[in-house]
C-alpha cells in the first residue's frame, strides 16, 4: 500500500518494526481483491478508534492521578460513568457493529462461475478445478490459480483433520472441516502471486502447509486451465527417461498420479504440471534441481511426520535423474 | 420438634458493644481459641485444612506452575526468534504450546481465582474461616495432584500436542497418551474447581458477619459470587465434553467422528461454550481486586457500587453468549455468527463501566500514588489496548483475516495480562501486608513492574503486525522471505525481559529479611481484612463484628478494638470446636453458629484416591483406576460420617452479645443444603449439555437418527422411569415420616428405595444393551445419556444407604434430619434427570 | 421470643428463605434473564430453521420472528425496568446506608438498561442479513 511504501521511503532502516514492511508475500495489509480490500479498509478505520480511545481513557487516568489531583465532584463523575461509559460505547460499538453486519453478506456473495474444491490433507492441498458446466474436474495440488476480476467459489473440506485456508491478500480464512463442506468465496483483483497458509492447528507440520495463489487476467487463466487439463508431456532427455524408470521403481505412482502416464495413484499430490508450479511440498521449497533432490531423500527431516517416506537409499546420481523427470513435468 | 428460633437481642445496642469484657475472661478465650484453632506442625501440618494455610499454598503452588508455563513459553520464543530455527522440533514444540496454554487457564489463572478467594474471602466477611474447610483443603490436594500429573507429562515427552482446545479429529486420533493426560488430569482440576466455587457461592451467601447485607459486603464478594456461577455453568460443559472425547478415546464412540455421524464442531461448541466464561471467570476476579484497591488508593469510597455489581452481572450473563466468535470461520451461516458478533459488542458496555467507575472514583477522590495503583495503571493501559483489539475481532469479517494469527496472540495476551495478570501482581503488592504483616520492596517492586510492563510491550504489540503480515498461532518454524523475522526476534527479546521482571519479583516475594511492619494497616484502607492485630494469631478474627458500612474500618470508628478485645459474636470456644456463624442471605442476620471441619489426614486421602481414579486409566490400569476410584468414595463417605451434620450436644448457645442461636439446621436453613443445591444446578448443567449433543447432531446432520435404527426399548425406558420415580417418591417419604418421628416408616421407606432404584437403573441399562454404540453417533449419544443417568443413579442409591445407616445408628433422628434434606434434594434433580433422559431416548427419537 | 428486646430476626421456616433469597437475587438477574432466552431463541431458531427448513435464500420468517420475539423482549424489559425504577427512585440519593431493597432495585435497573442494549443488538444481524449462506 502507498502509505507503508512511503513510510519505508522515509525511514528505510530507522523503523525497525516496518522493516518487514506491510506488504509481505503473505500480508493482510496489501490487499490483492475486493474482500481483502473491504477488510483492509475496516482494519484502519477501527485502528485509528482504537488509538483515539485508548489516548482518551489512559490520558484521563493518567490526568487524574498524577497531573491533576484536586478532588472532582460527584456530579461530575456520575455524567462520565453516564456518558463515557454507557451512551458513548453504546453508541460507538452499535455502529461499529452495524457496519460489520452491513459487509458480512459481501464478503460471502455467490461465486461468479468457476468452482475450486480444495481438500485440506496431512500436510497438502488437494486442488480440483470445476469450470461452469464440467462434469470432471481438472486436478492439481498445491497451487490455486484465480481469474482476476470475477468471483471464485472454493468448496473446501478436508480429509483427516482440520485445517484452514488463508490468502491474507485476497480474503479471510475458511476452516476445512472433514465431514462438512464449507464455502469461500474470493474476488482477486490485482495479478500476482500471494502466498497461503494453513491457519488451523493440524498437527505436527501445520507449519509447513503453505501454498502460493496465483491471480491471472482471465484469457491466461483459461489457457493455463486448458493446460493444466492436458496430459503430462512425455520425458524427452535420456535423463529423464531413467528418472521416469526410477519413478516407476521406487513405486512412487503407487501415491502420485502423472496423468498421461500409467502412474494413478490418489494418495499424494497429483505431478502431472508439477514444474508449472510456483512451490514444492506445499509451498516450502522450490521447483528446482537440488530443492528436488533435497526433498525426496530427506522428507521427513524437512517435514516431520509427512506420510511420504525419505527415498534416502537412492545416490545422488539417481535423485538427480528423477528429479530432472519431475522437472520436465511442465 | 425442637424450636430452633434465635433468642436473645440482634442488632446490638451500642450500650451493649462499649461494655468492656474483663482481662482474665479475655485471656482464657484467647486461649481456648487458640488451641482450636492451633495449625498442626511437623508432618501434621499436612492435615491442615485451615483457609490461610491452605489459600497459602495454593497460590505458591498457582505461582510455580505459572513459572513453569512461562519457562515453556521462553523455549518456544527462543525457537521462534529466527526462521527455521532446530531448537525445538514440530513435536515438542507443540508439546510446550499445548501445556503453556493448558497451563496457564487451568493451573495457574483460574485455580488462582480460588486460592485467591480462599485465603482472603474469610477476612473480607469477618469469618474465622470457609464454610467448609475440608473442601478446600481437598480441592488444594486435587489441584496438586492433577497439576503436577498434567504438567509433569513435559517432563516425558509424553505431553498432550494438540493445543489447549483439543480439537478433534486430531486430538482424538493422536495416538499418545498425551490426549489422556489431558482429558482426565484436567477433568480432575475441573471438579475440584467446581467444588471450591460451590463453597465460595456458599461462603459469600450464608458466612456474612451480622449485619453485613447483600449491598453492604465488599464487592470482592459480588464478584465471586457472580465468577462462582459462572464456573457452575461454563466447566460442566467441558467436563460433559471431556466424557464424551473419552468414551470416543478408550470405547470408540463416535461422537466428533463424520465417517459415522459424529461432528467435530460439536467439540467446538462444549469447548468454547466453557472457553469464553472462562476469560471472564479469570477477568473479572482479577477486577475484583482493583476494586478493593481503588478506593483505598481513592481515600473514598467506590462511586457507583451498583454500577459494579451490574457490571459483574451483565459481563456474567453476557458471557455466556460469545462462544461461537471463536467458531468464526468454522462456516457456520452468517445470521448464527452475527447473533454472536452482537453480543460480543454488547458485552463491552458492562465491562467499560467498570472501567470507567474505577477512573471516576479516583477523580472524586484523593489518589494516593503506591505500588498497587503504579500496577493498576499499568494493567489499565495493556487491557485497553487489548479490549479495542477485542472490539475489532468481534466484527466477524475482520475476525476472518486475523483468526488464528498472532494477531490474536497478542490480543489474548493484552487481556490476560492487562486484566488479570497486572491487577493479580497490584493484588500482590496491595495484599501482602495483611498476609504476612511485612511489606514487599517499592525499589524492586518499580523494577519488577517496568520490566514486565516495558518487556510484555516489546513483546506483544509486534505481534499484531506479524499477525497482519500473515503469520498464523501455532507453528513452530517460518520461512526467512515472509517479513516476519525481525518482529519475531523483538519478540523474543521482550520475552526474556518479562522472565527478568518476574525473577525480580519471585525473589522479592521469597526474600527473607523483610522488616515487620508497625502499622496494620499500611494503605489505611476501610474493609474488614485489615482490621486483624499485628499478632500472628491462626483464628482469623478474634470476635466477628457487627456491620452497618461498606467501609466498616473507615466508618465505624471503634470496631477494630472491639473485634481484638472479643466483645462482638463468637469471642470464645467453650466446647472447643471450630465454630464460624451464618448468616441470611439478604440481610445478613445471624441465624446459626454452624461448626466447621477440623484438621484430618482423610481430605489427603481422598484427593490422593481419586486423583488415581482419574489417572491410573490414563495408562489403561482400568482396574486399578476402578479400586482407587472406590477407596475414595470410602475416604468421603468417612469424612461426610465423622464431621458433617453431627447432632450437637446443646441444641443452642450463647453466641455473644445476648445473642442465642441454634447449634444445627436442616434443609435450606442449612448451608450443606446450599451447597448440595448449588453443586446440583453444575450437575444439571453437564447434563443438559449432553442433552445439548442430541439435538446437535439432529440439527447438522440429516441421518439422525438414521434410517432403521434401533431405538431404545421403549417399554423398558418406561418401566425403568417409573421405578426410579417411586425410589424418589421413598426418598420424601423417607424424609417426611422421620420428621414425623415415624423412624420405622422412614427406615422402611429407605430399604425400598434403593432397590426401587437399582432395579430402574438397571432396566435403565437393558433398555439399550442391543445397542452397538461404536457403529453411529446415535446409539452412542443414547448409551451416554444412559450412563449418565445410571452414574447418578448409583450415587443416589449410595446416598439413601447412608441416611438409612444414620437413621440405625442414629445420625438421623426426627430432629437432626440435614442429611435427609441433602438427599431429598440430590433426587429432586435426579428424577427430573430421569425423565429427561427417558424422554429423549425414549420418546425423541419416535417423534423426530 | 424472649427478653426485653424482641430480637429482629424473623425466623423464617423452611423453604421460606431460600424462597425469599432466590427470589431477591433472581428479580435482579431477570432482564439479563430475559437477555439470554431472546438470544438463545434466535440463536437455536436460526440453526435449526437454516439446517432443516430454510432454503439459503429464503429466511423471511425467520427474520420477522425475530423481528417480533425482539419487540416482546425489549416490553418484557422496560416493564422490569419501570419496576425496578420504582424500587429505587423515591428516596434521597445517600448512597452509603441506601437498604437492601432498594439497592436491588437499583441494580436490577441498571441491568434492564444493558440487558435493553443487548437486545437490541442482538436482533441488529435480522436486519442486515437476508440469507442461510
Amino acid at each position: 500500500m502507498s502509505i507503508c511504501r512511503r513510510i519505508r521511503a522515509l525511514h528505510p532502516v530507522a523503523l525497525p518494526l516496518l522493516l518487514g514492511g506491510c506488504d509481505g508475500p503473505q500480508s493482510a495489509l496489501r490487499p490483492g481483491g475486493q474482500d481483502a480490500a473491504q477488510l483492509y479498509l475496516l482494519f484502519v478505520v477501527m485502528l485509528v478508534g482504537a488509538v483515539v480511545l485508548w489516548l482518551a481513557l489512559n490520558g484521563l487516568f493518567f490526568y487524574f492521578t498524577r497531573v491533576n489531583q484536586q478532588q472532582f465532584s460527584l456530579r461530575h463523575g456520575n455524567r462520565i460513568i453516564i456518558g463515557a461509559g454507557v451512551i458513548l460505547p453504546t453508541v460507538v460499538v452499535g455502529s461499529l457493529l452495524a457496519w460489520g453486519l452491513s459487509i458480512m453478506p459481501s464478503q460471502r456473495a455467490p461465486g461468479d462461475g468457476l468452482v475450486i474444491r480444495v481438500t485440506g490433507e496431512e500436510w497438502w492441498w488437494r486442488v480440483e478445478y470445476w469450470p461452469p458446466g464440467a462434469d470432471a474436474p481438472i486436478v492439481s495440488a498445491n497451487e490455486i490459480r484465480f481469474p482476476a476480476g470475477s468471483r471464485t467459489e472454493l468448496r473446501l473440506t478436508a480429509r483427516t483433520y482440520i485445517h484452514s485456508l488463508w490468502i491474507p491478500s485476497l480474503g479471510g480464512k475458511m476452516d476445512m472441516i472433514p465431514g462438512r463442506e464449507t464455502v469461500l468465496t474470493l474476488h482477486p483483483d490485482l495479478e500476482g502471486f500471494y502466498r497461503g497458509q494453513c491457519a488451523e492447528f493440524c498437527g505436527a507440520s501445520h507449519a509447513m502447509m503453505a501454498f502460493e495463489s496465483v491471480v491471472m487476467a482471465p484469457d491466461d487463466f483459461d489457457a493455463w486451465l486448458a493446460h493444466e487439463a492436458a496430459p503430462a508431456s512425455r520425458p524427452q532427455t535420456p535423463m529423464q527417461v531413467r528418472g521416469q524408470d526410477i519413478f516407476r521403481d521406487e513405486g512412487c505412482g503407487a501415491c502420485h498420479a502423472i496423468r498421461g502416464t500409467e502412474f494413478t495413484g490418489s494418495v499424494g499430490p497429483d505431478l502431472t504440471h508439477l514444474a508449472s508450479r510456483h512451490s514444492l511440498a506445499a509451498g516450502i521449497m522450490e521447483v528446482e534441481r537440488d530443492d528436488l533432490m533435497r526433498w525426496i531423500a530427506h522428507t521427513r527431516d524437512i517435514k516431520p511426520q509427512v506420510a511420504m517416506p525419505p527415498y534416502d537409499w537412492l545416490d545422488a546420481e539417481e535423485l538427480a535423474a528423477l528429479a530432472a523427470y519431475l522437472e520436465s513435468l511442465e | 420438634m425442637i424450636d430452633r428460633t434465635p433468642q436473645g437481642i440482634y442488632p446490638p445496642t451500642e450500650a451493649m458493644l462499649a461494655e468492656p469484657v474483663p482481662q482474665d475472661v479475655r485471656d482464657a478465650q484467647e486461649d481456648r481459641l487458640r488451641r482450636v484453632w492451633k495449625t498442626k506442625t511437623g508432618i501434621r501440618y499436612l492435615m491442615t485444612v485451615n483457609n490461610s494455610e491452605v489459600g497459602k499454598w495454593y497460590s505458591l503452588t498457582c505461582f510455580a506452575f505459572m513459572l513453569s508455563a512461562g519457562v515453556l513459553a521462553l523455549l518456544m520464543r527462543v525457537q521462534l526468534a529466527f526462521p527455521g530455527m532446530q531448537f525445538l522440533d514440530a513435536d515438542r514444540f507443540n508439546q510446550f504450546f499445548t501445556m503453556h496454554g493448558s497451563a496457564m487457564m487451568f493451573l495457574f489463572a483460574v485455580p488462582l481465582f480460588e486460592a485467591m478467594a480462599i485465603l482472603i474471602l474469610p477476612a473480607f466477611l469477618g469469618a474465622r474461616d470457609m464454610p467448609f474447610p475440608r473442601l478446600s483443603a481437598f480441592g488444594y490436594w486435587s489441584f496438586l495432584i492433577g497439576g503436577v500429573f498434567v504438567l509433569g507429562s513435559v517432563l516425558f515427552d509424553a505431553a498432550p500436542k494438540s493445543g489447549w482446545f483439543m480439537y478433534p479429529p486430531l486430538a482424538t486420533e493422536d495416538p499418545g497418551v498425551g490426549s489422556d493426560i489431558w482429558l482426565l488430569g484436567l477433568s480432575f482440576i475441573e471438579i475440584a474447581s467446581i467444588a471450591a466455587a460451590v463453597e465460595l457461592i456458599v461462603g459469600v451467601l450464608k458466612c456474612r458477619p451480622p449485619g453485613m447485607r447483600i449491598n453492604t459486603m465488599p464487592l470482592y464478594a459480588w464478584y465471586v459470587l457472580v465468577v462462582g456461577g459462572m464456573i457452575l455453568f461454563a466447566f460442566p460443559p467441558l467436563i460433559a465434553g471431556d466424557l464424551l472425547f473419552e468414551l470416543e478415546r478408550a470405547l470408540d464412540w463416535p461422537f466428533f467422528d463424520p465417517a459415522r455421524g459424529g461432528d467435530p464442531i460439536f467439540w467446538q461448541h462444549l469447548f468454547w461454550i466453557f472457553g469464553h466464561p472462562e476469560v471472564y471467570i479469570v477477568f473479572l476476579p482479577s477486577v475484583a481486586i482493583a476494586a478493593m484497591i481503588v478506593p483505598t488508593m481513592a481515600q473514598r469510597p467506590i462511586v457507583g457500587y451498583s454500577w459494579i455489581v451490574l457490571s459483574a452481572v451483565g459481563t456474567g450473563f453476557l458471557s455466556f453468549g460469545l462462544w461461537v466468535h471463536h467458531m468464526f470461520t468454522t462456516g457456520l451461516p452468517m445470521i448464527s455468527l452475527a447473533f454472536f458478533s452482537a453480543a460480543s459488542e454488547a458485552v463491552v458496555i458492562p465491562t467499560g463501566i467498570q472501567l470507567f467507575v474505577f477512573l471516576v472514583t479516583l477523580m472524586v477522590g484523593r489518589v494516593q500514588k503506591s505500588l498497587p495503583l503504579l500496577w493498576i495503571a499499568g494493567g489499565l493501559a495493556i487491557f485497553t489496548a487489548g479490549g479495542l483489539t477485542g472490539i475489532m475481532l468481534a466484527i466477524a469479517p475482520f475476525d476472518w483475516q486475523v483468526h488464528d494469527t498472532y494477531f490474536i496472540v497478542a490480543h489474548l495476551h493484552y487481556t490476560l495480562f492487562g486484566g488479570m495478570v497486572l491487577p493479580v501482581m497490584a493484588g500482590v503488592y496491595y495484599f501482602f501486608p495483611f498476609f504476612t504483616r511485612r511489606q514487599l520492596s517499592v525499589r524492586l517492586g518499580r523494577w519488577a513492574f517496568w520490566l514486565i510492563f516495558g518487556g510484555f510491550n516489546l513483546t506483544f504489540l509486534p505481534m499484531h503486525l506479524t499477525g497482519l503480515l500473515g503469520m498464523p498461532r501455532r507453528v513452530f518454524t517460518y520461512q526467512p522471505d515472509l517479513g516476519w523475522n525481525m518482529l519475531n526476534l523483538v519478540s523474543s527479546v521482550g520475552a526474556f525481559i518479562i522472565a527478568a521482571g518476574f525473577l525480580v519479583f519471585a525473589w522479592d516475594l521469597l526474600r527473607p529479611g523483610k522488616p515487620r511492619l508497625q502499622d496494620p494497616n499500611p494503605w489505611k484502607a476501610g474493609t474488614l481484612e485489615w482490621s486483624a492485630t499485628l499478632s500472628d494469631e491462626d483464628w482469623g478474627v478474634r470476635s466477628i463484628p457487627f456491620i452497618t458500612s461498606r467501609y466498616p474500618l473507615w466508618d465505624q470508628p471503634r470496631l477494630v478494638e472491639r473485634m481484638a478485645e472479643g466483645r462482638y459474636y463468637l469471642p470464645d470456644a467453650p466446647e472447643g470446636h471450630r465454630e464460624t456463624l451464618v448468616t441470611s442471605v439478604i440481610d445478613g442476620q445471624p441465624v446459626q453458629v454452624q461448626r466447621v471441619t477440623g484438621d484430618a489426614w482423610i481430605t489427603l486421602a481422598a484427593a490422593v484416591f481419586i486423583g488415581g481414579c482419574f489417572i491410573l486409566p490414563t495408562f489403561h490400569l482400568y482396574v486399578a483406576g476402578a479400586i482407587s476410584g472406590l477407596l475414595g468414595v470410602a475416604c468421603i463417605i468417612y469424612w461426610l460420617w465423622t464431621s458433617t451434620a453431627r447432632i450437637p450436644d446443646k441444641e443452642m448457645k450463647d453466641a455473644g452479645l445476648g445473642l442465642r442461636l441454634p447449634t444445627y439446621a436442616a434443609g435450606p436453613q442449612s448451608v450443606g443444603w446450599w451447597a448440595m443445591w448449588i453443586t446440583m444446578l453444575g450437575d444439571a448443567t453437564a447434563f443438559a449439555s449432553i442433552v445439548f449433543g442430541f439435538f446437535f447432531y439432529w440439527t447438522a446432520g440429516t441421518d439422525f437418527p438414521p434410517a432403521g435404527a434401533d431405538h431404545a426399548d421403549g417399554m423398558l425406558v418406561l418401566l425403568s422411569t417409573l421405578l426410579l420415580t417411586v425410589s424418589w417418591a421413598m426418598t420424601m417419604a423417607a424424609r417426611r415420616l422421620n420428621r414425623r418421628g415415624s423412624v420405622t416408616g422412614a427406615r422402611a421407606a429407605l430399604v425400598a428405595a434403593p432397590l426401587a432404584a437399582l432395579a430402574g437403573g438397571g432396566l435403565l441399562v437393558l433398555s439399550v444393551l442391543d445397542l452397538s454404540p461404536t457403529s453411529h453417533v446415535y446409539p452412542a449419544v443414547i448409551c451416554a445419556l444412559v450412563i449418565w443417568t445410571g452414574a447418578h443413579v448409583l450415587v443416589g442409591v449410595l446416598m439413601q444407604g447412608y441416611c438409612l445407616a444414620g437413621l440405625v445408628f442414629g445420625k438421623i433422628d426426627p430432629d437432626h434430619d440435614a442429611d435427609l434434606w441433602n438427599v431429598s434434594l440430590f433426587w429432586h434433580f435426579h428424577v427430573l434427570t430421569v425423565l429427561v433422559t427417558a424422554a429423549v431416548i425414549g420418546l425423541a427419537p419416535r417423534l423426530l | 421470643m424472649k427478653g426485653d428486646r424482641v430480637t429482629g430476626i424473623s425466623h423464617r421456616q423452611d423453604q421460606d428463605e431460600f424462597r425469599g433469597a432466590t427470589g431477591s437475587l433472581f428479580r435482579i438477574a431477570l432482564a439479563p434473564t430475559i437477555w439470554a432466552f431472546h438470544f438463545l431463541f434466535c440463536y437455536a431458531g436460526a440453526a435449526v430453521w437454516c439446517a432443516k427448513f430454510g432454503t439459503p435464500g429464503g429466511i423471511a420468517f425467520l427474520r420477522l420472528s425475530i423481528a417480533g420475539l425482539t419487540v416482546l423482549a425489549l416490553l418484557a424489559i422496560a416493564w422490569q425496568g419501570w419496576r425496578s425504577y420504582r424500587q429505587w427512585a423515591p428516596h434521597d440519593h445517600d448512597d452509603h446506608v441506601e437498604g437492601s431493597h432498594r439497592f436491588l432495585g437499583h441494580a436490577a435497573l441498571l441491568l434492564s438498561v444493558i440487558s435493553f442494549v443487548g437486545v437490541v443488538y442482538v436482533a441488529m444481524p435480522a436486519l442486515f442479513i437476508g440469507s442461510c449462506l
